[in-house]
């Protein structure tokens, strides 16, 4: 497989059950909408490389199981991740509220720099909502975390949300770089990571977080 | 033999990554990297029918020719500005190279144009058709810019189909731009380089933008094709790999796959190939140890030169080998091509005090080569190059550790050194010293030893061998590798040898000594060897010690070893019970290893299979309809149940008995029962299946009577956030709902469609009635009913009526009794709407059912109060208890709801009011899932119906609040799962999917303490399907689950599963375990999550789900507990090919196995992991 990226970022998406997580990553991922969704039992993952500012990157997306019993599973995909989606049903009230739980399940076992962002989707059933934009958005600010609201059905802000953590994480990761590896010989250092990345990308994600 | 020598050459540089290597290592490394590439873009223009101009895979070849031509280019060639620019090198070879003049221009026109568009900072399309230019010189400048310009005149020639001509022209004229070292310029890779192009050349490029499938990594199904194109006739791991080699190249470290193949030619004469095969296994020295890429820097080289180090075992001693890499595979492309050309004249290495091996330069000496550029043949100098040196001959082996590499010089007798031999890092240096050192024993040592104790380490866990170094060579204590790694410093050992000493001795008591045992070697007991290979599993099976080491006699006269003095006078009976020593300790140790591999897999994998295989034979047709008949006696009744379970196991059901077969093999139905008993056993499970279900149907009542009020509730607030409505009312609405909303707060609420409507219709008084909480009284009435109700319940269900105890309940009754009365005359309106619901929802849930009892009690009770409370006193020791509880929950609820007169009187007031009938109606749609086929066909009762509802208010009833709110937890997951569960299966209609819920509830509510998991759905909807029936299908479910629980996250099962399935690969398969080995991350195995939580379910499709599931139940009885195991293990062998041809990480293979899921070729995997069962069967058969 010819590994052609500039960046691999890993995401996870979480969230309660039937908030409809893999929907959304699969109308970023395939573009399309399916309403016979099945739950997602244990892990699976969806890759898409988008084109940000003139670099190729690949998000690889992590799609979890929303039943809290399976957290175990989960959170071993926490650490890995650059970047979390924070899922809630704008037309469920508490899955809303449990997003609370789900950023202290992230304190606890996410790296603590990880770029998170909180979606309240099925927006489209606007006849059904049960937490205002208003409150998300509230709960944003409360925790310092971009929030929009979401539509996978009627692929309403899909693209720009992934399109924004992505964007985030890219510019920590390469305010880490200047800072780690000031002036002149970032760029030149940067080519030949890219070319050893080829070959190894998981080692080469390693170490860019660590940076 | 020759094609795996090549082979494992190109592929373990990559491995070792030992990137700033320079040298023929590197060059292989350049030429396999090209390889990789054109192969992946051909196959990727097969399975595609195109190439896009922007695909990863052209950028990727690119990238490689690059790497490749960019090797050793002259600096000056190309003047003062162009550094090192292969572009710049294309435009100089315009000049005498028509391609290159033809994309020279095409890339000086690409180049012009668009570099303004770049700087202005434009995004470009990926479809612009020229990319700008960066100069591949002008590193620092690149970074900025996108990828799809980088091998700008690569790309362009590759497009125009010239890139081949091009590099045939750089090769022809290598040495104008080349240094003599690079790889354009040696005579081998050039040409294999301008060859490989030209495949690439030919395709077809396109530059209209796909679907975005060129971003993409290959999806699985993509995948798979390729494999089957690139290697249609693999066989199977089982057949290939006898199950011993497993782990072969532990000492070997280099895998070297030939070495267990000795002498597969045995043309006379010595020759190249002859030596070669002098440095694997074979019959007359022992390989102890092999590494390749070991560098050594020879005479008049200025730098060192990869190899391949060995280390063999021979009647002469321990010998070390180093044959520089040119040798190898020179000998082994030469050998593909042209044998008969091949009349190198070696004089094999006869002599250990001679450290080079001379080669005899034949004047005639005709190696075949194409472009033989030297005026001595390349292969003589290389020759010239090779070691060999007889270990006897070194007094001291110095060991220069740095943080480059590994260091080891061998200082001989005479003083004279030895060249240097660097090992790569990663502890080879280690394992060649231990290695070394096991070798020297009995006769010789290492001094001071290299271990201070030899301990046993686990034959599991590679490389995580315990052993303790001694501290002067190694200060920690315990030494993984890694630790070793780190420690940089010098130590020398002394090589002592008492071997002269010792064939003294041995020459006066030769005849003694052939025929008495043991032998006079106390430095090498039996046990050393057995540390040894415990340590390193498989050493000794393959390289068995050899027979020198053991007693000590001289080697058989077969080689001539003028260092020792061989006795002309030896006679001839020496050399036979020579013989018969080799060949006895061989086969000794042979076995001995072979045992100790068997103990291991018995310990570790005997609890997975049954010990006793059962015969196949005719079983091949499965269990069919006549056989089925022909073992049904008169009464109906099945007795042979090892015959069936064989049949099933072997070759599953006919789909039509389906349905009667698998309530046997799940253990619901017992063997020899007859058809009567059956039906029996189906009756009651029946009634108990009702009899649970309208219990929970009334705590759904109350459910969905708090969800209405959560619902509204959260819209209240919604729209005064929002301010749409009438301040005022929505201020009081709002408080009486926050209030509701606290209690309640756990039940995801279901939004009614007409909020506005519903609350402005609200009148204002019912405020204080609606909100208040109930009374501490109540409270506690509450818990002692529902307290009791269970009671009650448990005892009608293990009708142990009797058991109650009377005198405390018979008073708390009296009192309860008094307010139902109350309740029951202030509110008969509200009494006989309840009862009426309660007798529709009878009617529902046993539409078919045995409802007799359940109707009658419920008809009495409606005649009035009084005489509804008789029946609820005379049920209770009647054997009809189950149906009665049923009467006594509800009108509890009410009870309940009308604790207070005042409070009853205004719900029944209110609940009209509210018009719950257009909620409800609007709910069970939104929802989706059941209620509506849950009601009648006939809606004249609706509006009973819904005012009977509404009495179930929010306060909990008679079951206490935790149990209906873990039940509504528990309701709500169920319906979000079943209304998505199988929608693409015709077979699950509402109707059906309804059937499912209640199974689910039913099952949930019966394991409160568990409550639902995801997955469940799954496992209960194929028994649905296949039972049509709720009831049994519940039934089959419950026995199902008794096994299947302990996979779910709440208990221990899956990690004993991932366990096994490493042990298993790793004895049945150990090239795929090598490569889950490399990456961590893979023990975890989470990419069989999914196919132990529901056996498969989601994998395979549904009539395969079946034939899977069978041969589950059938084999606990057959042949192993743990089927999912071997069908698990049969899935991984099944794509083993393509998963290793790809080296797939974690990730990769979990994305693969998802995409694959329900394209698996369902027959094939069960008969193959029936083999595999039969495989580890025979292992531990095997005695």
């Amino acid at each position: 497989m010819a590994k052609t990226y500039d960046y691999l970022f890993k995401l996870l998406l979480i969230g309660d059950s039937g908030v409809g997580k893999t929907s959304i990553l699969f109308r970023f991922s395939e573009d399309a909408f399916n309403i016979s969704f099945i739950s997602t039992i244990g892990i699976d993952f969806k890759i898409r490389t988008i084109d940000l500012d003139g670099k190729k990157v690949k998000l690889q997306i992590w799609d979890t199981a929303g039943q809290e019993r399976f957290r175990t599973i989960t959170t071993a995909y926490y650490r890995g991740s650059m970047g979390i989606m924070l899922v809630y049903d704008v037309t469920n009230e508490k899955s809303f509220e449990n997003i609370k739980n789900w950023i202290r399940n992230i304190e606890e076992n996410a790296s603590a720099d990880v770029e998170k962002m909180i979606l309240g989707n099925k927006c489209d059933l606007e006849a059904k909502r049960q937490v205002s934009k208003e409150r998300g958005e509230q709960l944003a600010i409360e925790y310092q975390i971009k929030f929009i609201e979401t539509s996978a059905k009627d692929s309403l802000n899909v693209e720009s949300a992934f399109y924004t953590l992505a964007r985030d994480i890219k510019a920590k990761m390469e305010k880490k770089q200047e800072a780690s590896n000031p002036a002149g010989a970032r760029s030149g250092a940067h080519q030949i990571r890219a070319n050893e990345q080829q070959r190894k990308p998981t080692s080469w994600l390693s170490r860019c977080s660590l940076l | 033999m020759a094609a795996q020598n090549k082979g494992e050459a190109q592929e373990m540089p990559a491995a070792t990554s030992a990137a700033a290597d320079p040298g023929a290592e590197n060059k292989e490394r350049l030429i396999a990297a090209v390889k990789k590439e054109v192969k992946q873009l051909m196959e990727e223009a097969v399975t595609r029918k195109f190439v896009h101009e922007e695909s990863g895979g052209v950028t990727a070849l690119c990238g490689a020719v690059e790497a490749c031509l960019g090797q050793g280019l002259r600096r000056r060639a190309l003047g003062l500005f162009k550094t090192s620019s292969t572009t710049a090198l294309l435009h100089k070879i315009a000049k005498h190279c028509p391609e290159a003049a033809l994309v020279s221009a095409r890339v000086l026109a690409a180049e012009g144009a668009p570099a303004t568009r770049s700087a202005s900072g434009v995004e470009r399309r990926p479809s612009v058709p020229r990319p700008p230019l960066c100069k591949r010189g002008s590193g620092s400048l690149l970074s900025g810019s996108p990828p799809t310009s980088r091998y700008l005149w690569i790309r362009i020639a590759l497009f125009e189909r010239q890139l081949s001509k091009i590099i045939e022209h750089l090769v022809n004229n290598a040495n104008r731009y080349y240094e003599r070292d690079a790889l354009v310029a040696d005579p081998d890779y050039g040409s294999i380089l301008s060859s490989l192009l030209v495949g690439p050349c030919a395709l077809e490029y396109s530059k209209a933008k796909p679907p975005a499938c060129f971003w993409t990594d290959p999806p699985a199904d993509e995948l798979v094709q390729r494999h089957r194109m690139s290697a249609g006739t693999t066989t199977p791991p089982s057949v290939r790999r006898p199950i011993l080699n497993f782990k072969r190249s532990l000492n070997a470290s280099s895998d070297d796959g030939s070495s267990n193949n000795p002498g597969t030619s045995k043309a006379a004469g010595s020759s190249a190939k002859d030596y070669v095969e002098s440095l694997h296994q074979n019959s007359t020295a022992t390989l102890l140890y092999g590494k390749n890429n070991v560098r050594v820097q020879p005479k008049d080289i200025e730098e060192p030169m990869p190899g391949y180090l060995s280390l063999h075992q021979t009647a002469a001693g321990l010998v070390i080998k180093w044959t520089p890499n040119q040798l190898m595979n020179g000998y082994a492309e030469s050998e593909g091509i042209d044998k008969s050309a091949l009349r190198c004249h070696l004089v094999h290495a006869s002599a250990c005090q001679h450290e080079y091996v001379l080669c005899s330069l034949a004047p005639t000496c005709t190696v075949y080569r194409r472009r033989c550029a030297g005026p001595l043949c390349i292969d003589c100098v290389y020759w010239a190059m090779s070691l060999q040196v007889c270990v006897w001959e070194v007094v001291y082996v110095h060991v220069h550790r740095s943080q480059a590499s590994d260091a080891l010089i061998l200082v001989g007798q005479d003083g004279v050194q030895r060249p240097p031999i660097h090992f790569p890092k990663g502890g080879h240096l280690l394992s060649f010293l231990s290695n070394l050192e096991t070798g020297l024993l009995p006769h010789g040592q290492l001094d001071p030893p290299l271990w201070s104790q030899r301990g046993t380490g686990k034959v599991f866990g590679r490389g995580k061998v315990r052993r303790r170094p001694l501290p002067s060579l190694c200060e920690s204590g315990e030494t993984e590798e890694p630790e070793w790694e780190e420690t940089a410093g010098d130590y020398v050992f002394r090589i002592v040898n008492n071997a002269i000493a010792d064939r003294e001795a041995m020459r006066h008591s030769l005849l003694e000594r052939a025929v008495q045992s043991p032998p006079r070697t106390p430095r090498r007991p039996l046990a050393s060897t057995s540390t040894t290979s415990s340590d390193s599993s498989t050493m000794s099976v393959d390289c068995p010690p050899p027979s020198a080491g053991i007693n000590g006699i001289p080697p058989p006269p077969l080689t001539p070893i003028p260092h020792q003095p061989v006795e002309q006078a030896a006679s001839i009976e020496l050399v036979c019970s020579t013989m018969r020593r080799q060949i006895i300790s061989r086969a000794f140790y042979g076995w001995l290893a072979y045992c100790r591999h068997l103990s291991t897999v018995r310990t570790h994998l005997s609890g997975l299979v049954h010990p006793n295989i059962i015969p196949r034979e005719n079983a091949d047709g499965g269990l069919t309809d006549e056989r089925w008949l022909a073992m049904t006696d008169e009464k109906g009744a099945i007795h042979d149940k090892d015959e069936v379970y064989r049949l099933v196991y072997y070759g599953g059901v006919q789909h039509d008995i389906r349905r009667h077969v698998w309530p046997y093999l799940l253990g619901y139905y017992e063997f020899g029962s007859t058809a009567e008993e059956r039906a029996e056993q189906d009756t009651a499970c029946r009634r108990q299946y009702e009899t649970t279900m309208s219990e929970w149907l009334c705590v759904e009542a109350i459910v969905r009577q708090r969800d209405r009020e959560a619902t509204a509730a959260s819209i209240a607030r919604l729209s005064e956030a929002s301010g749409k409505l009438k301040p005022t009312d929505n201020n009081d609405t709002s408080e009486v709902f926050e209030d509701d909303c606290s209690v309640i707060s756990d039940n995801p609420p279901i939004v009614s469609p007409e909020p506005s409507e519903t609350e402005q219709k609200r009148p204002g008084p019912d405020k204080p009635l609606l909100s208040r909480a109930p009374s501490i009284d109540e409270v506690d009435n509450i818990e002692l009913d529902s307290e009791r109700d269970k009671e009650t319940k448990q005892n009608g269900e293990t009708d142990n009526g009797d058991s109650r105890e009377l005198d405390v309940d018979s008073l708390k009754d009296l009192e309860d009794e008094d307010v139902h009365l109350k309740s029951v005359v202030e509110n008969p309106d509200m009494r006989r709407e309840s009862i009426a619901e309660i007798k529709r929802l009878a009617e529902e849930i046993v539409p078919k059912g045995d409802v007799r009892g359940l109707l009658c009690s419920v008809d009495s009770a409606q005649l009035n109060g009084s005489e509804f409370r008789s029946s609820i006193d005379e049920s209770q020791p009647s054997p009809h208890q189950q149906h009665t509880s049923v009467i006594i929950t509800n009108p509890s609820v009410d009870l309940a709801a009308g604790g207070s007169p005042v409070s009853g009187g205004t719900t029944a007031q209110v609940s009209p009011a509210r018009s719950p009938l257009g909620v409800v109606r609007e709910e069970s749609q939104s929802a989706g899932a059941s209620f509506d086929t849950l009601e009648p066909a006939d809606r004249n009762a609706t509006d009973n119906r819904s005012n009977c509802v509404s009495p179930a208010s929010s306060n909990g009833g008679v079951y206490s609040n935790e149990l209906v709110e873990s039940f509504a937890l528990n309701l709500h997951r169920i319906e979000k799962d079943v209304q998505r569960c199988d929608r693409n299966y015709p077979f699950f209609t509402d109707e059906n999917l309804d059937k499912l819920r209640n199974i689910m509830c039913t099952y949930v509510w019966e394991h409160l303490d568990t409550g639902y998991m995801q997955g469940m759905c799954d496992l209960a909807a194929p028994l649905l399907v296949m039972m049509r029936e709720e009831a049994s299908a519940h039934a089959l479910f419950n026995s199902l689950m008794r096994r299947a629980t302990d996979n779910f996250p709440s208990g221990q099962a899956m990690d004993a599963h991932f366990a096994d399935m490493r042990s298993l690969i790793q004895i049945l398969d150990c090239e795929l375990y090598e490569l889950m080995h490399a990456h961590g991350d893979y023990t975890h195995f989470y990419f069989c999550y999914r196919w132990f939580l529901l056996d498969f379910k989601r994998e395979l499709l549904y009539q395969d789900v079946f034939a899977a599931w069978e041969l589950i139940w059938a084999a606990r009885h057959v042949a192993s507990e743990h089927m999912v195991l071997f069908i698990a293990l049969a899935l991984l062998e099944t794509y083993r090919d393509v998963i290793l041809a790809n080296t797939m990480d974690f990730t990769d293979i979990i994305k693969f196995f998802n995409e694959m899921a329900e394209r698996h070729d369902a027959s094939a995997v069960l008969s193959l992991a029936r083999d595999l069962v039969l495989q580890v069967q025979t292992l531990i058969e095997n005695k």
